[in-house]
């Protein structure tokens, strides 16, 4: 039988999560920023958010009982649109804002010496099932700011003594909205500002860079070898 | 044991440039596109399209058209350094990407790389002197500018030009004065830049350029002057 699967996106409230879990314990949680490959349904423009586009396809191709939708400052306008049109084509959509700022949990794998996809993955994979960790810290050399990219490997080009700041890092620290913490850096290290193409936070992500001589790159959908080089070049240079 | 021959490759999307040093092994297959001869350094300049059939055994090589050993923003600056002043901005623009760096106090302080979008570089201009039968040396510059934020945005801003009663070379002057104030725009405005790559060779780029900021030509092998100074002298990023 096939199970049934719960959509989300960003980081809901952990309240709606632990009730819908209750409701549907056997239910596969399914992360619908990710890029599974799903068939594009040209719902959105072409030009847009590839996050958003993963939320709508994805959502289109698992056809997910139910999905929780963070809407507020917690994720972007763009999410609350998509949970609109989501409702709009039939889905069971819950929409969450998570934007308290206290309370945070301890930086641990941010700060780790786990390679750097290691660490997104697991910061992520931390918000349905929270787990606590307890890894070796590393001496920042080098900074990655963000959130999750689309294309996870460009992530593969950074040393294990990359910290992790932005979205990431609150996600983390259990704070998605506090934006205090999401334009901290560690102002010598060296630090790529990443932004999907098309997203809002590439107005943080270009400004922080030039404040901090960091180095600023958006992409769409994959990174072509040419981003790659510039990242390395920054990378080896710095 | 067959001497290995010190032969240096910028394999760039229109144009590949070559230094050999010492010996002399490609005199007779690459005659039609010597340069110059330099001490024990000979300079060529030949179409990238055939670059992969001519075969060559390069030691080191940096571009989109090879399998590249080298990154190429760490070859500008490998190449420059000896040669610029202790703070310095050189830009390198080529046929489809613009790239700059920028040195503080002698050490690597900052750059960027425009990594895709070929609005600001030399394809584009080729493309129009060709489809307007303009030769490039006819360009003068021109006070009056196109805001060149898209090749083919600029392409449309030309016809409209030409349509209401300019004449191809000023409609093009116009535009290569776009691109020059979108290259120093993009290097964060400096009071100087040393400018590598073939608009070295075209007047109304530099003139354009000087328009704005001091600028002093580096010719088109700086790349492949990083490739060598790679192989003798202390890298930049070491």
């Amino acid at each position: 039988m096939e199970s049934k699967k719960i959509g989300f996106w960003g980081y809901p409230d952990p309240k709606v999560t632990e009730q819908v879990k209750r409701d549907y314990p056997s239910a596969e949680w399914v992360d619908l920023d990710i890029d599974f490959g799903a068939p594009d349904r040209s719902i959105l423009p072409e030009s847009y958010c590839k996050i958003i586009k993963n939320i709508i396809n994805n959502t289109l191709d698992i056809k997910p009982i139910k999905i929780i939708a963070p809407i507020g400052k917690d994720k972007c306008d763009s999410g609350w649109f998509a949970a609109q049109v989501l409702k709009d084509k039939g889905f069971d959509v819950i929409e969450t804002k998570y934007e308290q700022t206290t309370d945070k949990n301890e930086i641990v794998i941010a700060d780790s010496n786990l390679p750097l996809f290691d660490k997104f993955n697991t910061i992520m994979n931390n918000i349905i099932t929270p787990k606590k960790y307890d890894l070796p810290q590393s001496e920042a050399k080098f900074g990655f700011w963000g959130v999750p990219p689309n294309d996870m490997d460009i992530l593969n080009l950074f040393p294990n003594e990359t910290h992790i700041y932005g979205w990431t890092r609150c996600v983390e620290a259990g704070t998605p909205a506090d934006i205090e913490l999401e334009m901290y850096v560690e102002p010598d290290v060296p630090t790529v500002f990443y932004a999907q193409a098309f997203c809002a936070k590439a107005q943080l992500a270009k400004y922080l860079a030039d404040k901090y001589n960091g180095l600023y790159i958006d992409i769409d959908d994959y990174a072509s070898n040419s981003i790659k080089a510039k990242v390395e070049a920054f990378l080896r240079l710095r | 044991m067959a001497e290995e021959k010190l032969i240096y490759l910028d394999a760039g999307t229109t144009y590949s440039k070559i230094i050999e040093v010492g010996s002399d092994s490609l005199s007779a297959d690459l005659k039609d596109y010597f340069i110059r001869k330099d001490g024990d350094k000979t300079y060529y300049i030949l179409p990238s399209a055939i670059i992969k059939q001519k075969n060559i055994p390069v030691r080191r090589c940096c571009g989109h058209m090879t399998n590249a050993s080298e990154n190429e923003i760490i070859a500008l600056a490998n190449g420059a350094k000896p040669i610029v002043d202790e703070n310095a901005t050189i830009l390198d623009l080529g046929s489809r990407d613009a790239k700059w760096i920028n040195f503080q106090s002698g050490k690597f302080h900052d750059m960027d790389w425009n990594t895709s979008c070929a609005s600001s570089t030399g394809a584009t201009v080729e493309m129009l002197l060709k489809f307007y039968n303009v030769k490039r040396d006819d360009l003068k510059f021109n006070k009056e500018k196109f805001a060149v934020t898209c090749g083919i945005f600029g392409l449309e801003k030309i016809m409209d030009d030409i349509s209401n009663g300019a004449s191809p070379v000023e409609s093009i002057s116009k535009f290569v004065h776009g691109i020059a104030y979108n290259a120093w725009c993009f290097s964060k405005k400096p009071d100087k830049i040393y400018l590598s790559g073939g608009f070295c060779d075209n007047k109304c780029f530099t003139d354009s350029l000087k328009y704005y900021c001091e600028v002093v030509p580096l010719g088109r092998f700086m790349l492949c002057e990083g490739l060598i100074n790679a192989d003798t002298k202390e890298l930049v990023h070491a």
